[in-house]
């Protein structure tokens, strides 16, 4: 009887892998991700649908938590496991092309009608990696109860503030328990009930503040590190003094990927910059009447883009990879999900150029901006096209170690008020400098 | 005694230690295979330089010449981490005897409060942080609004470097529920005996409880004091969950240090040094705290006592 039983265990333990052995004569590949529940089963619908329609590729889902995603993918990269394509971090896409996991991507488009913007291209030493899933930049969002009420005129669309005006309306927005504004006598900083304006300082969306005041991070070809300059730090402690000097922001020490949540979605901050997929992740829970606009210009008139990527790792089933790599992330694939949610701003140039293009999401009245077609077409497809540069991490190496480390810790000085932006940047300025040299 | 029996109890005692070694062996396997290895290898791997996926470099102390020569985030690491364990230890020490004792008393409802003590301790770690993130909030948490009510200006709770690990601490000690326990069972230990013959002597309680409590409650303390220090210098929770180890290096502890080094920048040569430096940092502590124990730890029946 036991050895009966444990006969039966054996072959039941072997069950799953003689049903991978089975051969369907598709070519297996797996796509990892990272996301919760909700999130695994609209990639199995899509992995369905895809793999419905083909006879030649089955891709397999491969769900990986969030938290330890890259260090779970340098482990299975190390036991030589790697999944053939999935998500990357932004910070870690430049990282793992250099030890040659990501596969060049250079061809993956060639003779196709929709091509991804050069602005959402990985480039390692000039050579495409990976393209971003989808397109993101940074705008203004307003509270336009908060604007009638206090009479200020909504942020125009085609004439973006300049810091001084962004400063003095942020000042007219912002009142006391006594109604009283920053710079009238007998405003009490300590008893503020309601802010103008909260500029998201999540280190990445900080450097568009650099290229908005004349200056930069990182130079394009991602050796040097600019961060020193006159420019760059200026527009840090510009944006530091907005709650420290000019009491118009709350201070935000230690900083948190939620501007919306910590700004104008808390019911407390009138003006909030971040980027384009709250419109679908955010905006749609919260109670807010709003409206959106270009970043104010310290200088020059910029945003930052930036997305996620879905990678083509190197192995034996590149090909298949490539394949279903470019119909995941294809505009189509995710129209109703993604692009017409707002999460997702279209990835290729077809969107923002051509009238059929952009009508096709900005015109579609389930897209939450369609109310408002003339600011979105300036505030989204004219800074996409004319005034959005790649973040750095599309070009600068060791991101994970510049920003994400030594900046994220040192600015925190700065935010806090203990010391100034110069000080901090000219004691980690050598840091700096070694994090990016690549070996 | 002859030699038929001492053999018998020779052979009786090998069979009995081989199924004691028997019994042992998947805790030695367990702990030589996830313990004492990966700890050689951690070793070994600060000798590197390693990115996690390209070349191994041997290095030789290199990580360990940068750390204290070149890297000044590791001494604020280490200085913040000494803070933190110093006063989570000290004040969680001092907190939860203080309670052990007035729980020890015959107070109505002690069974609710005794829970009450200890739930903090089994609340989940992400909630407590969650809950105390809120309540040291700057612009909108409880403790600032309670100040501001009162007249007082906002204090910076976790958003100053200099606050942010008392503020963590205090955490810590409402959280040392456990130690609130090992107390109160030691306290229940300490025989009533010497209570009444010191309460005869007309000694009054502050002076009983130096003379009677205290003694009799070394070795407990002793143990108290070793586990809270071991864990308290490992400390990483709070710096993940609240404060990412700021504000600046404010909470940078060097658990959260070698996280960061090795796991989120990829330098896994760099993180295993700090890992090793750690384990010797505790080993001295350890080693001070047995050291020292012998002159101040009271043993029932010890003729020394």
């Amino acid at each position: 009887m036991k050895k009966l039983l444990a006969l039966l265990l054996c072959v039941v333990m072997m069950l799953p892998a003689i049903a991978l052995a089975a051969d369907d004569g598709r070519i297996h590949i797996t796509y990892s991700f990272w996301g919760n529940q909700t999130e695994a089963e609209s990639v199995q619908a899509a992995l369905d649908t895809f793999n419905a329609m083909q006879d030649k590729i089955f891709v397999e889902p491969m769900q990986i938590p969030n938290e330890e995603y890259t260090q779970t993918l340098v482990n299975y990269a190390i036991a030589k496991q790697l999944p053939d394509c999935g998500m990357v971090n932004e910070n870690a896409v430049l990282y793992f092309a250099r030890n040659g996991v990501m596969a060049d991507v250079s061809d993956m488009y060639a003779g196709e009608a929709l091509q991804p913007m050069d602005c959402i291209t990985f480039k390692d030493a000039g050579v495409p990696v990976g393209y971003s899933s989808s397109n993101e930049i940074l705008v203004l969002y307003y509270n336009k109860d908060m604007f009638d009420a206090a009479g200020v005129p909504y942020p125009s669309a085609d004439k973006p503030y300049t810091w001084d005006e962004f400063v003095d309306v942020a000042k007219k927005l912002t009142f006391d328990e006594n109604g009283k504004h920053p710079g009238e006598e007998g405003f009490n900083p300590e008893k503020i009930v309601q802010y103008g304006a909260f500029v998201n300082n999540w280190t990445w969306q900080m450097e568009v503040w650099a290229l908005s005041n004349g200056g930069a991070w990182f130079s394009e070809d991602g050796k040097e590190v600019l961060i020193n300059s006159p420019e760059a730090i200026e527009s840090i402690q510009k944006v530091a003094d907005l709650a420290l000097v000019e009491h118009v922001a709350p201070l935000n020490v230690i900083p948190e990927d939620n501007g919306v949540g910590i700004g104008i979605g808390s019911g407390t901050v009138a003006m909030t910059t971040d980027g384009t997929w709250r419109l679908g992740t955010d905006f749609p829970n919260l109670d807010i009447n709003y409206g959106i606009a270009p970043l104010p210009v310290m200088k020059e008139q910029v945003t930052l883009c930036t997305s996620g990527l879905t990678g083509v790792f190197n192995g034996k089933n590149q090909e298949a990879a490539y394949e279903f790599v470019k119909w995941y992330t294809r505009e189509e694939s995710n129209w109703e999900p993604l692009v017409l949610t707002g999460i997702w701003l279209p990835k290729s140039e077809y969107y923002y150029t051509t009238e059929e293009g952009i009508n096709a999401w900005l015109g579609n009245e389930k897209y939450p901006y369609n109310h408002d077609m003339e600011t979105g077409k300036k505030v989204l497809v004219d800074y996409t096209m004319n005034y959005a540069k790649p973040a750095c991490w599309y070009f600068t190496p060791n991101t994970q170690i510049t920003t994400n480390e030594i900046l994220f810790t040192a600015l925190q000085y700065v935010w806090s008020g203990e010391r100034t932006a110069a000080d901090v940047i000219a004691e980690i300025y050598p840091e700096l400098c070694e994090a990016i040299i690549v070996e | 005694m002859t030699a038929k029996p001492m053999k018998k109890m020779i052979k009786y005692n090998r069979a009995e230690s081989r199924t004691a070694y028997l019994c042992l062996l998947p805790s030695i396997i367990g702990l030589v295979c996830i313990t004492y290895l990966p700890m050689l290898a951690s070793f070994t791997l600060s000798l590197f330089s390693w990115n996690g996926l390209g070349a191994m470099k041997f290095i030789g102390a290199d990580n360990y010449i940068r750390l204290f020569t070149k890297d000044t985030k590791f001494y604020a690491s280490l200085l913040s981490t000494l803070q933190y364990a110093g006063m989570a230890v000290i004040g969680s020490m001092i907190y939860s005897l203080i309670i052990a004792m007035l729980l020890n008393r015959k107070v109505p409802a002690r069974g609710f409060f005794r829970a009450l003590f200890y739930l903090p301790y089994v609340l989940p770690a992400m909630a407590v942080y969650l809950g105390w993130k809120w309540l040291f909030d700057f612009n909108h948490g409880f403790f600032n609004y309670a100040i501001k009510s009162l007249g007082g200006s906002s204090v910076k709770f976790l958003d100053a470097s200099g606050m942010v690990t008392p503020s963590l601490t205090l955490i810590a000690v409402w959280l040392s529920g456990n130690l609130i326990v090992i107390f109160l069972a030691g306290l229940q230990n300490v025989p009533r005996i010497y209570h009444e013959a010191a309460e005869i002597d007309g000694a009054n309680a502050f002076q009983r409880f130096c003379h009677v409590t205290l003694p009799c409650m070394t070795p407990i303390i002793f143990y108290n004091l070793l586990m809270s220090l071991v864990s308290n210098l490992q400390v990483i929770t709070p710096a993940l969950s609240l404060t990412k180890g700021g504000p600046g290096t404010g909470s940078y502890y060097m658990c959260y240090m070698l996280y960061n080094q090795a796991f989120k920048s990829h330098k896994y040569g760099y993180g295993s040094a700090i890992a090793v430096i750690l384990f010797i940092l505790i080993a001295i502590f350890t080693g001070i705290l047995f050291a020292t124990s012998k002159g101040w730890i009271f043993y029932e029946g010890d003729d020394k006592g």
